[in-house]
């Protein structure tokens, strides 16, 4: 049940620079996949050769596995000219692909995981801002957060607070919006596009579109990477695996309003792949 | 299950935190820089995380994660991300029995910890950790000389090394995986420990070559 609703998403399998290095031999919903470049004409197959459709999106290559898929989310600042698009690799966790998104829309840990970087004691408090699921879009938005930050981004100067927003627009997919230390009046994007290859393993993949024209792209990619390292020590280390939908099994404060949100927006679709639930 | 050895009250000293195992149940220890000793499902009841990978601030245990603190009674005393709120009495760790004699830590999961009785006052030596059964540590300490001198049993888990009292308290972990506790006499010499340390590597290497899995 939870298998079928996840086969119709697109995930993404590769990108230009693994892809370059030949064949990538990889999992996704628990199906042994080989992936062959090149990257603008590239070809995926299960290990008895059926093919599956791909599209290039966002600096990756997305597949799906599914019968009836549904249309890979938008992301039009990916479009805006002036952005530098950075993937930045990818990062093995063993943890569900729902705990990866989860902890990418949770700002109170950066003072703890983060720390001097993405945050700092005693600037730990969290203030209130606004979670919701949008019914137009079908999607988990959070903003008006605000965090204050020693090192925001590669750009930043010095500590600044920080403005997020957060936007999830399918289950294993989630976009930050948050303030560009160049430039005070536009947005960075930061994005994770998690590749589920089982119920308690995934590949994450970050990718950023920035206004950041003088950082190098591997000093970009290396700062991201480092923040995803960090993560992964906490990813690792939660139990149960599985992501729990019933809120009597973890226990939320104010803070954790994102993470409500995204719980209950997986709930009411049905999402379970890499959740635990009365069904699991 | 009853009271088991988890570890060394001296590889715990105040600040410190470790993880331990008993009957499958997944187990932190951490002692407050008052001294006060907890146990408590390695858990953060507020997204899952192992607090033993936590801190220690003060008299309380601080998850790794958010920084939520946790008092000796498990009750949650603090969360970061709202400085001025007093976390409601709901919040807490699920707590297990714990006590401390003869230098060693003991863990209660279903109620208060008993630590096991010695029929002689020993010291403890340290704890190790075997890739074998428990009945293979057992069997390999029968054939592991010590200086020349073959182990003789004495009392259940009390054996004798020619003057030397030893006693082996275990853990066991998994079908082939336990947590020995070695204690040993009073007053040997710092020259006669470091053999005695050296003979528990020797007892590992045996008992772990056995390769008997039997449980």
């Amino acid at each position: 049940m939870s298998l079928l609703y996840a086969s119709n998403d697109w995930y993404p399998v590769a990108d230009a620079a693994c892809l370059a290095r030949g064949p990538r031999k990889t999992r996704l919903l628990g199906t042994d996949l080989e992936v062959l470049g090149p990257f603008d004409d590239p070809v995926v197959t299960d290990m008895g050769g059926r093919r599956f459709p791909v599209q290039v999106r966002y600096d990756h290559l997305w597949t799906t596995i599914g019968d009836d898929p549904r249309p890979l989310f938008d992301i039009p600042e990916a479009d805006e000219p002036g952005r530098r698009h950075v993937p930045c690799g990818v990062v093995r966790v063993k943890c569900s692909p729902l705990r990866a998104v989860e902890n990418f829309l949770d700002i109170a840990h950066f003072p703890f995981v983060h720390t001097g970087i993405l945050g700092a004691e005693p600037h730990t408090e969290v203030a209130t801002y606004k979670a919701e699921i949008r019914e137009d879009a079908d999607e988990v938005w959070a903003t008006n957060i605000s965090f204050y930050q020693p090192q925001a981004a590669k750009s930043a100067a010095g500590g600044i607070t920080t403005r997020y927003e957060y936007r999830v627009p399918a289950p294993t997919a989630a976009v930050l919006y948050k303030t560009c230390p160049p430039r005070p009046k536009a947005m960075d994007v930061i994005a994770i596009f998690v590749q589920p290859r089982s119920e308690t393993d995934c590949d994450v993949w970050p990718w950023m579109a920035l206004y950041d024209d003088t950082t190098g792209f591997a000093d970009l990619a290396q700062f991201q990477q480092e923040i995803f390292l960090q993560d992964r020590s906490i990813l690792e280390n939660q139990r149960p695996v599985k992501l729990p939908l019933d809120p009597k099994l973890e226990i939320p404060t104010r803070a954790d309003l994102t993470s409500i949100a995204y719980r209950r927006w997986l709930k009411r679709r049905g999402a379970y792949y890499g959740a635990l639930t009365d069904q699991t | 299950m009853p009271s088991m050895p988890v570890g060394l009250s001296r590889d715990l000293p105040p600040k410190r935190v470790m993880r331990a195992s008993v009957g499958g149940q997944d187990i932190v220890v951490w002692r407050a820089s008052n001294g006060d000793i907890a146990a408590w499902d390695n858990r953060c009841p507020h997204r899952g995380m192992a607090l033993s990978h936590g801190f220690v601030r003060g008299n309380a245990l601080a998850c790794l994660y958010h920084g939520w603190h946790y008092e000796q009674s498990g009750r949650c005393s603090y969360i970061p991300a709202h400085p001025d709120l007093d976390p409601p009495a709901t919040i807490h760790t699920t707590r297990f029995g714990v006590t401390e004699r003869d230098g060693v830590i003991w863990v209660d999961t279903s109620g208060t910890a008993k630590p096991g009785m010695l029929t002689e006052s020993l010291d403890a030596l340290r704890s190790l950790i075997a890739e074998a059964s428990e009945t293979a540590v057992v069997a390999a300490c029968l054939r592991t000389p010590f200086e020349g001198t073959m182990p003789r049993p004495s009392d259940s888990s009390l054996y004798a090394l020619g003057t030397i009292r030893l006693a082996l308290l275990m853990n066991p972990l998994g079908p082939s995986r336990t947590q020995v506790t070695v204690l040993t006499s009073t007053g040997l010499s710092l020259q006669t420990r470091h053999a005695l340390s050296r003979w528990c590597e020797t007892l590992r290497r045996n008992a772990e070559a056995s390769g008997t899995g039997d449980a």
